[in-house]
């Protein structure tokens, strides 16, 4: 249970951080990016190229795949996104479920269709384990979940204690407004976005040793970090997180409990249900809306 | 809206004589009659989403779902059931068929449900996550195969005629025909123009009214039934069925194939489907890329070319000047009319007892209470930010009032949805003017005459002479409408194209049309010149003559004062003065109000 417990906090946190970047994208540029599973996929793809092309650390991996998943955010808004939605938020769904296919089939085009391995961060080719407290955890899993925290973290320092932090919130909330006292809308969008997709790509390079890299579960990905964050509260980065995490947990008690194949569907029923009943998600906050 | 119908009318029988040729010329081609015959399928599933996407504006990312219902209900039951021996095994094909469409439409009609819900992305968000609900169920489900499928279905039978190979192409496109007609006929219809009025405008749609919530659901379940027909199908044709056929890429595709073509009408869809089926028989070499490329197709078109292929050959009426209707021009005599809703007796028509409603912690509107007696006109003037169109808006359903109680002719019908309120006798027009911009002048009035056409749904899809004598009363309707406002000239004009003081007159002639007994207008004279004012002062005379019961905001005073049987001065959301015109401009506190206090 426990065991079943940590593996699930592992996987949610590359959920978490689709999660948050679903949040980001959405707070800056009022657009849901279903091709955020894809990114977290292409990133996990970007770091195994590095590790094996260049036979570079797994490090060095984790850090262009970030870099890397932020150059490619800042594309993606300034010839993707923004052009699409001058056409209305029907187009931007449209275009973003293109993106979702590009990038499937543009993976599987570049790097083949079966996942690939990426080195666990200590030890190489296999992970380190402790036994403790009658359960195991492994070093990756540490990893994950300490560096799940400190992407946290620094992006909790960045929104809340940098001018520049601040100056993107104010865009995103009011984009009149911030542009009256002087700041760039467009460039504050796209370095949300940016942002956005630097987590995706860190989030899959890291949780990529234990899942595998590539492959086609990006629109899962995708699906069940709009699940966390709809479930943590769209409107809230620390709901998104705890969202993310939590359906990490559930897929893997429910794999444990009835096996591989039920998680899914419970998960996207779930979603349903979860828009349904409580819109605004656990953490939301129930606004008042002129309808 | 005739616009897209106009290419239907023009290109499919254009498609039809291809079709039939095709099938001639190519029936000695397994490949090619194998590949048009799938096509034939995709067809009919895009239509439905063709109709979603462009007539309605409602997206579905889970179409493949609908489209597994219909397949795994027809393997299911040719493969599971046993059947008494008396039922021939052609009568097994087409009860099963029909099983598989009814039940893809109950679910279309619980998506519609949650659809509702939702706009825009959360909409796509949970149509997505029922189309991988569907196939994850069927996946885990043993019954269905689980992940191996249903396999061994056998090859629908009349007599010694066996449905496959050039018979299954003939009878693919004659369901593609089908559907084509029927929904070439529904769009045409009363249903088509409700859709087009959604598509616009929503909320306008819904206070001249269009049931949307109704309408919207009526749109999933057609599109979720004509993609579970198609799956019927391709089950049957096929012989099998697994999940991996069905999962989202099917989806993704199908929507691929209507952004190709053009969303919204028929030929759209088919064209779209056509396409993919040449890649399919022709993309081999480049397999691998081929779903790149429809991604990038996919963005491509959405952001570049919105109307697809089909907007090649419809052409968007555009007028080369906007005609404006002559203000100086003589009205024609009101013609006599039926009778306006209105109370039997000298009682109140419309009472507002209580009333209150508050956002959060703004209280918009506090405590009021006034009712109106029907043929008179009422003023409701008052401070920007008073609480005057959320009064409205509590009037005529779209917002709820959190307290007190509105009655229309002694019916309680507070919290009642705009429509159910509108077909009680209520019409509005709305401070900017809530045309519906793509469709014209005339067809914005037609409809303003929703509720009183009788067609029903299925007397549209088949064109029975009910719709055709339904939709030419309502055109004589709308005609008169637009004749009392004197708007004729410029029927046929899109709305879009309009100068700002006609389409205020024609969302005048669009309430009319649905002959209403009590008129909300917000603000009919902001933005009017001079000599529009006076012909609106005109209008509404006329219309208090014929009985009607006329609601007014305006800020406009010599017009309120010169008009007004009866003012109510709304400030901070309470009625601070309420009576006759020259005695309310004298009341102190409404000098106050306006002038604040000396």
């Amino acid at each position: 249970m426990l065991q079943l417990v940590v593996a699930g906090l592992t996987v949610g946190s590359g959920y978490a951080l689709v999660a948050l970047g679903i949040h980001i994208i959405l707070r800056s540029t009022r657009i849901i990016n279903f091709a955020q599973g894809e990114f977290v996929i292409l990133g996990g793809l970007l770091a195994y190229s590095v590790v094996t092309y260049l036979h570079a650390n797994v490090w060095l991996g984790l850090l262009i795949a970030t870099v890397g998943g932020f150059l490619i955010g800042l594309a993606y808004e300034r010839f993707v996104l923004r052009v699409a939605a001058r056409g209305g938020e029907l187009t931007v769904t449209i275009v973003t479920i293109g993106t979702v296919y590009v990038l499937l089939y543009g993976h599987a085009l570049v790097w083949g269709s079966l996942p690939q391995p990426l080195p666990y961060f200590s030890g190489g080719a296999s992970d380190v384990a402790w036994h403790a407290f009658g359960f195991e955890i492994s070093a990756q899993q540490v990893w994950v979940l300490g560096l799940l925290a400190v992407a946290l973290g620094a992006l909790a320092l960045f929104f809340e204690g940098t001018a520049y932090g601040k100056a993107i919130r104010a865009a995103a909330s009011s984009p009149v407004g911030a542009q009256l006292v002087g700041i760039d809308v467009d460039r504050a969008r796209a370095i949300s976005v940016a942002i956005a997709i630097a987590l995706a790509a860190f989030g899959g390079t890291i949780v990529g040793p234990i899942t595998l890299v590539g492959g086609a579960a990006g629109i899962a990905i995708s699906i069940k970090g709009f699940v966390g964050a709809i479930v943590g509260g769209l409107d809230s980065p620390v709901g998104c997180a705890v969202g993310g995490l939590l359906v990490g947990v559930v897929e893997k008690l429910l794999e444990g409990r009835f096996g591989y194949g039920v998680s899914d569907p419970v998960i996207y029923g779930l979603l349903i249900a979860t828009l349904l009943v409580r819109p605004q998600g656990i953490f939301g906050a129930r606004r008042a809306t002129r309808d | 809206m005739s616009d897209r119908i106009k290419a239907d009318t023009r290109l499919l029988p254009i498609v039809a004589i291809f079709v039939i040729a095709f099938g001639i010329l190519a029936r000695g081609n397994t490949n090619l009659i194998q590949a048009a015959t799938f096509a034939a399928i995709d067809a009919v599933a895009a239509i439905g989403l063709s109709v979603l996407l462009g007539n309605v504006a409602q997206i579905s990312l889970g179409q493949a779902g609908f489209f597994a219902i219909g397949a795994y209900t027809l393997g299911y039951v040719s493969t599971a059931v046993t059947w008494p021996a008396a039922i021939p095994q052609w009568a097994q094909f087409v009860l099963a068929t029909v099983a598989g469409t009814v039940l893809a439409g109950v679910f279309g009609v619980i998506l519609g449900f949650i659809a509702l819900r939702f706009r825009g992305h959360y909409l796509a968000m949970a149509t997505l996550a029922f189309g991988l609900l569907v196939v994850g169920v069927v996946r885990i489900t043993p019954s269905l195969g689980g992940a191996g499928g249903l396999t061994s279905i056998p090859y629908p039978q009349f007599g010694s005629l066996s449905i496959s190979g050039v018979a299954a192409y003939w009878y693919a496109w004659g369901m593609v025909a089908i559907v084509a007609v029927l929904t070439f006929n529904l769009l045409r219809g009363r249903m088509g123009r409700a859709f087009e009025a959604i598509r616009n405008d929503d909320l306008a749609a819904e206070t001249v009214g269009v049931p949307t919530r109704r309408t919207k659901i009526a749109a999933f379940a057609y599109a979720g039934a004509l993609a579970g027909f198609a799956g019927t199908f391709y089950a049957a044709f096929l012989g099998l069925i697994d999940p991996s056929e069905v999962g989202v890429d099917f989806s993704i595709v199908l929507l691929l194939m209507v952004v190709v073509g053009g969303a919204g009408g028929v030929t759209g869809a088919i064209l779209g489907a056509a396409i993919i089926g040449i890649t399919n028989v022709y993309g081999h070499d480049l397999e691998n890329w081929r779903p790149v490329v429809y991604g990038l197709l996919v963005i491509i078109i959405a952001i570049r070319f919105p109307r697809g292929l089909i907007g090649l050959f419809a052409s968007r009426r555009t007028s080369q000047q906007t005609p404006q209707s002559d203000p100086d021009s003589a009205t024609t005599e009101p013609t006599p009319r039926q009778t306006l809703p209105s109370a039997s007796d000298d009682r109140a028509w419309l009472r507002v007892e209580g009333v209150g409603k508050r956002f959060g912690g703004i209280v918009a509107v506090d405590d009021v209470t006034f009712d109106l007696k029907s043929g008179t006109l009422t003023s409701l003037i008052g401070p920007n930010g008073a609480g005057k169109t959320t009064l409205f808006n509590a009037i005529c359903g779209v917002t709820r009032p959190t307290s007190g109680r509105i009655t229309i002719d002694a019916r309680d019908v507070t919290g009642w949805q705009p429509h159910r309120i509108a077909a009680l006798g209520v019409g509005r027009s709305f401070q900017n003017a809530r045309l519906f911009g793509d469709m014209t002048v005339l067809e914005n009035v037609l409809v303003g005459a929703y509720r009183s056409e009788t067609a029903t749904l299925a007397s549209d899809l088949l064109a029975l002479p009910l719709s055709r004598r339904s939709g030419r009363a309502a055109v004589e309707r709308a005609e008169e409408a637009l004749r009392e406002l004197d708007l004729t000239r410029i029927a046929r004009v899109r709305a879009s194209d309009l100068a700002f003081g006609d389409r205020r007159r024609v969302e005048l002639a669009r309430a009319l049309a649905a002959n209403p007994g009590l008129l909300l207008l917000d603000e009919p004279a902001a933005g009017l010149n001079a000599s529009e004012r006076e012909r609106l002062r005109g209008d509404l005379v006329r219309l208090r003559a014929r009985g009607m019961t006329l609601l007014l905001v305006e800020h406009d005073m010599r017009l309120v004062m010169s008009i007004s049987d009866r003012v109510m001065v709304l400030e901070f959301g309470k009625l601070i003065a309420d009576g006759p015109a020259d005695v309310v401009r004298d009341d102190p506190r409404v000098v106050a109000a306006y002038l604040g206090t000396a």
